[in-house]
């Protein structure tokens, strides 16, 4: 196997406590987060001619373009 | 969400629905981190005519309150395209009898349990199932002799192990 560069392996170690960190996020938080994804990737599956959209839920300010 | 998960709450005590539980990558998030979706899955015992779940009454209940069904059979409730699936085998009758009972800010509801929402990655079987499964291994603390249970209960077990190789 490869061997991995300090540097490499402080990013990836990184990488993997960010995504642990985000686990743990309370569940209503990570509702907030699925509709920052919505957010950015609407515009892309859109032009894919997907239909989908952005939830629209109170405890966010969504624009009304996105809607 | 939580004015969604009221109308549910409501449909529930009403007997609209029998029981239901958030299922699919919303149910999934409770326990990894949050991906892209755009539905909320909603697993449901309905009434059954015969061998036929009937999803017209609850169709025809959530008109009433003006949430029609769109496209792909969810209804937007409240803002949330809410995709009901009635609990149509054993393991999602399991799955929905064991669900564990949360709060969401302040209203309560159920999310299917860790364990049983990787068995129904596993009977489903699609690429994407493979990834969440790696999610939930990584990032979920699982019950490992409750998985074991659910997986022998259902025939899962082989699945499993040439899932996890």
């Amino acid at each position: 196997m490869d061997k991995i560069d300090p540097e490499t392996k402080r990013i990836l170690t990184a990488k993997e406590n960010r995504r642990q960190k985000l686990a743990s996020l309370p569940y209503p938080e990570k509702v907030r987060a699925v509709v920052q994804l919505q957010r950015m990737a609407v515009p892309l599956l859109r032009n894919r001619n997907k239909r989908v959209c952005i939830w629209q839920i109170d405890s966010l300010e969504v624009s009304s373009k996105d809607r | 969400m939580e004015k969604t998960l009221q109308i549910l709450n409501a449909l529930e005590r009403d007997g609209v629905l029998g029981r239901y539980a958030i299922g699919g990558a919303m149910g999934a998030m409770f326990y990894i981190e949050p991906v892209l979706t755009f539905d909320l899955d909603v697993f449901v015992l309905l009434p059954q005519k015969g061998d036929l779940i009937l999803l017209t009454p609850l169709y025809e209940a959530l008109k009433r309150q003006g949430y029609a069904t769109e496209e792909g059979e969810s209804v937007n409730i409240e803002g949330v395209p809410v995709q009901f699936l009635p609990a149509y085998n054993q393991l999602l009758e399991e799955a929905l009898a064991e669900a564990q009972e949360i709060v969401y800010e302040n209203t309560p509801t159920r999310i299917l349990r860790a364990e049983h929402l990787m068995a129904i990655c596993l009977q489903t079987g699609r690429e994407k199932d493979r990834d969440r499964i790696r999610l939930f291994r990584e990032e979920a603390t699982i019950d490992a002799g409750y998985l074991d249970g659910v997986l022998k209960r259902f025939g899962l077990e082989e699945k499993w192990r040439q899932w996890i190789k």
